[in-house]
């Protein structure tokens, strides 16, 4: 067998419904898309941890301190799993790290903006999350098996992120015309990241990862299932959704949105949104800081930093 | 750094389950580390962690799968003798015959 017959027939395995294991032989197409994908997955894991983190100290009640506290440990966590995935694909962790702080690899269009207020912290938790579970839960079905296991995980432990964010909205929205407003303004700055967040419209045909069934659902589907989910949850409880040309088409069955400004998008995940540089700068800060714990934990070992 | 792959028991009785692994430099932090990643919620009654490299494998089909009739060893392939009961007795066999 010649190694493109050996691909094609990968490919249509996978295709057909196929799982694929870490050992497992695979084209390189697919290890290299599958590493970029999951790298990608996995530092906005870790960087998504950072708008949280400025509210802990923030956080109004000590119940609502000890869960945001809880979600950033998850997402760190999170982080953690997936990464173990890509070491497993033959990228190490040092190399991960280095492409992050140093801007060449990229991570989650939401993760490159400020938080302004606690309303931030709600609208985060509930809507961002939610966005990321729509895409999360259809990589349960990913081609690549360890990938698809780690999401059921990762799913089950994020229902309490958007419990907990609803909460944090809801609690407002009960509250006093300043709570409220407070939460219609972060409705107002996140909305556009949301609508970006699932990325441009691509057509299926030519997305490499879903042929690969690296992922398992176009992004404007996703995007598509999300506004299902949430508008109506959204207004009935009194928020306004900042887009005059939302609304749903009966005939065609689709959602009909303001379409987003995807150069802005590819500006802002490229390192030039309004919080890139001072995440990254924190992101390498704490790498620095934290060096003299990777040397005693592995003994001075295969360390650099 | 040694891979560990990390199995958990969800409840006492029940069968130690893969859920994933860990990278760490010895035993005891592999046990720290799974502790942190793979039972934050109490999730496990108990934690095993296996360096990778004790990990034997096989996904032979042919050696897993032989292409042979295992039905003398499925309870289903024996319906016939709830029939066998039927003739014998005469009578509509009980459920669980
Ligand atoms: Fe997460
Ligand atoms: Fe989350």
């Amino acid at each position: 067998m010649t190694d493109e017959q050996r691909i094609e027939e990968f490919k249509r395995a996978v295709q057909a419904g196929h799982k694929v294991e870490a050992g497992d032989w695979m084209p390189e197409e697919y290890r290299a898309r599958l590493t970029k994908f999951i790298e990608m997955h996995a530092n906005s894991e870790l960087m998504g941890a950072l708008p949280e983190r400025d509210w802990i100290l923030r956080a109004p009640t000590l119940q609502r301190k000890l869960a945001v506290t809880a979600k950033i440990q998850d997402e760190v966590g999170h982080a953690q799993l997936l990464y173990r995935l890509v070491e497993d694909l033959g990228k190490p962790r040092e190399q991960i790290f280095q492409d992050l702080i140093s801007g060449k690899t990229k991570f989650h269009n939401v993760f490159h903006y400020p938080t302004k207020s606690w309303g931030d912290v709600g609208i985060i938790a509930w809507l961002v999350d939610a966005a990321a579970i729509h895409s999360q839960s259809a990589l349960q079905r990913s081609s690549y098996a360890p990938y698809a296991r780690t999401m059921r995980r990762i799913c089950w432990e994020e229902a309490f992120h958007l419990k907990h964010g609803e909460d944090i909205v809801l609690t407002c929205m009960m509250g006093t015309a300043r709570q409220k407003r407070l939460m219609q303004e972060a409705l107002e700055r996140w909305w556009e990241p949301l609508m970006m967040f699932h990325g441009p419209p691509a057509p299926p045909e030519t997305d490499k990862d879903l042929e690969w069934g690296i992922k398992s659902r176009p992004n404007e589907q996703l995007r598509q299932d999300f506004l299902t989910k949430y508008v109506r949850r959204i207004q009935e409880i009194g928020l306004t959704i900042p887009d005059p040309k939302l609304r749903y088409d009966e005939r065609t069955g689709r959602w009909a949105y303001t379409e987003p400004d995807w150069s802005k998008l590819y500006t802002i995940v490229t390192g030039n949104g309004p919080a890139s540089q001072a995440r990254l700068g924190f992101r390498r800060l704490s790498y620095e800081e934290t060096a003299w714990v990777r040397q005693v934990v592995t003994g001075g070992a295969q360390l650099t930093a | 750094m040694h891979v560990y792959e990390v199995f958990r028991q969800e409840a006492e009785g029940e069968s130690m389950r893969h859920v994933g692994n860990v990278d760490a430099p010895d035993d005891e932090l592999a046990l720290q580390y799974a502790r942190e990643v793979y039972s934050r919620r109490g999730e496990a009654t108990r934690l095993w962690v296996v360096p990778r490299a004790a990990i034997v494998e096989i996904v032979d089909p042919d050696f897993l799968r032989p292409p042979l009739d295992h039905g003398y060893r499925m309870g289903e392939a024996y319906r016939v003798t709830v029939m066998k009961r039927r003739q014998i007795t005469g009578k509509e066999a009980s459920r669980d015959a």
